[in-house]
């Protein structure tokens, strides 16, 4: 499979406003896969925004490398396959939602009637059929991220770089979304977001990337890690002894056991112990672990 | 083909955020104070005074055109930055040139609009007390739109430079004050030593030549003839090189600027 993105010991700095220069990417490399869906976790300020620009060529590296399906990153070739969603949406307020999608529609190529369909299309897609003809200044937050998101799916890109995918959407906004970017994932769109919603990241994505004060901190497969996080929690009476599989355990009531067990097998192992010493399974109850619970630790660990 | 129809997309939509904010209706405006003002001329007797008002008239274009002109291209660039709004464009697949080009070309047509519309109803102001223009009015709209395109192109470079307030401050104090700065410079080098004199000249090149476009008085007098071809030409060299030059200084400055 061929890379979507290809990014190799990136650095990136900018100056402040005090005129200090701010290491804001600090040699970070990293590669998506055309066809995954990657989400770029970090906390406020680590540095996920500015390598975004650095994809789209908004700033250019001091140092290292980035590619965009074999075309250096920011140079017209590589843009006319990627859609690109920023993370403050403001669009011209002065026009209408399909304006602006006729405005950017233009821009990346289309025109005539194929781009007027393309646009009612999208503007369908996102909800905004009926404020199509709205100034976008009387459009809420939550409808300009809308906008948003339809000029970045204009020209069907084969790349989806979305910077706070869900900022200002509400729950039911945040469904459609899903049901957006899944459609777009199932037609073989690669998308690449940074976002804060970590349960919407773990419904979305095949692998995450986790960076820290403009540093690689991790990058894990979904699936792998819901697993590792997942644990079971079996309550039972009896003698049966679990120690060996597992420390976590409590007594709450006198006789009566809580024990965690990480895997399965362990859950497994310490029920025929329980039947086999006489005892009474009480309950079983399997948690999936919490994303947000294992981002804090990541992050705390690299600090 | 294409970067016709990008710059077309982008300069359109400068204009329809000038018309929108509705900068142009404050000429329209302006155009019926004109007539109003004209009626009070009318009241007291205009007849005498046609070439006074004549001039006055072309001095009130001339003032206000500048105005629609540096107002509207000092916002283009910086207000995008700020407002965010040049990620969006950005992201498309078009150099950071066509995004100049085009939003230079909204400007232009957004001025050039005005000044248009503002001397239609002056003309209407003015016939209404038969004071009429002569055709040589039709060489002085050519010569200020072209003046007209160098002060978009000037006032672009310098709002790439600077804060959109103190670019636009700028951009007045040469457009109402590079004559007077050329005559001093002028006279300045007449008296001054070898190397002064090249240095004088070689900021007065420098200077945007502004009056040269400026055609009212020829415009405001009577029986006046048109101008030989060959000026609206030199002006027409004029207008290209030094818009062209601002434009490749002001890409200079945004082609790696980061956003």
């Amino acid at each position: 499979m061929s890379n979507a993105i290809w990014a190799e010991d990136l650095h990136v700095r900018y100056r402040a406003k005090n005129g200090k220069w701010i290491e804001a990417v600090q040699g970070l490399s990293f590669q998506v896969q055309a066809g995954e869906v990657v989400g770029f976790l970090g906390p406020n300020g680590a540095g996920k925004s500015t390598t975004l620009k650095a994809l789209m060529g908004f700033i250019e590296p001091c140092a290292g490398y980035c590619e965009i399906f074999g075309e250096p990153a920011g140079t017209l070739e590589s843009r006319t396959r990627v859609g690109y969603l920023p993370e403050v949406a403001l669009y011209y307020p002065f026009l209408s939602p399909l304006e602006t999608l006729t405005l950017y529609g233009e821009l990346q190529g289309l025109h005539g009637r194929q781009l007027r369909t393309e646009a009612l299309h999208l503007l369908e897609v996102v909800g905004l059929a009926d404020a199509a003809t709205k100034r976008n200044k009387t459009l809420s937050k939550g409808m300009l991220q809308r906008v948003g998101i339809a000029q970045a799916l204009l020209g069907e890109p084969e790349l989806l770089i979305l910077d706070e995918v869900t900022s200002g959407l509400d729950p039911v906004g945040r469904k459609e979304l899903r049901h957006i970017l899944h459609a777009r994932r199932d037609a073989g769109c690669t998308l690449f977001f940074s976002s804060h919603e970590l349960s919407e990241v773990e419904m979305l994505c095949d692998r995450i990337l986790l960076i820290h004060n403009g540093k690689f901190v991790e990058e894990r497969q979904i699936p792998e890690l819901k697993a590792e996080l997942r644990n079971y929690e079996l309550t039972y009476d009896g003698q049966a002894s679990l120690l060996d599989l597992t420390e976590d355990w409590s007594e709450p009531k006198p006789g009566e056991y809580v024990a965690r067990f990480h895997s399965k097998e362990a859950l497994i192992e310490a029920v025929d112990r329980i039947h086999q010493s006489k005892g009474k399974i009480i309950d079983v109850v399997a948690q999936e672990g919490s994303l947000e619970d294992y981002f804090v630790e990541t992050i705390g660990r690299a600090a | 083909m294409r970067k016709i129809r990008c710059w077309n997309a982008i300069a359109r939509a400068v204009l329809l955020e000038a018309l929108r904010r509705k900068d142009l209706w404050v000429i329209a405006i302006l155009g019926f104070i004109m007539i109003l003002g004209a009626s009070a001329l009318g009241f007291f007797g205009v007849a005498g005074l046609e070439v006074f008002v004549k001039d006055l008239s072309v001095t009130v274009l001339g003032l206000f055109s500048t105005i629609v002109a540096v107002l509207t291209s000092v916002r283009l660039l910086p207000d995008e930055i700020r407002n965010r709004t040049l990620y969006p464009l950005l992201a498309r697949p078009i150099s950071r040139f066509d995004l100049l080009f085009g939003k230079f070309l909204g400007a232009v047509f957004a001025s050039w609009i005005g000044f248009l519309s503002l001397s239609f109803l002056t003309a209407i102001a003015l016939l209404i007390f038969h004071v009429q223009f002569e055709w040589v009015m039709v060489q002085y709209l050519v010569a200020k739109m072209m003046g007209l395109v160098v002060i978009c192109a000037v006032t672009l470079a310098l709002s790439t430079f600077m804060t959109p307030q103190a670019g636009a401050t700028m951009s007045f104090v040469l457009a109402f004050g590079s004559s007077m700065m050329i005559r001093g410079l002028v006279m300045a080098s007449d008296s001054a030593s070898a190397p002064m004199k090249g240095m004088f000249q070689v900021v007065n090149a420098m200077l945007p030549q502004y009056s040269i476009f400026d055609m009212g008085s020829r415009a405001a007098n009577i029986g006046w003839s048109a101008a030989p071809l060959w000026v609206m030409g030199a002006l027409l060299g004029y207008m290209v090189v030094y818009s062209g030059a601002m434009l490749v200084l002001s890409w200079s400055k945004f082609r790696k600027q980061a956003i």
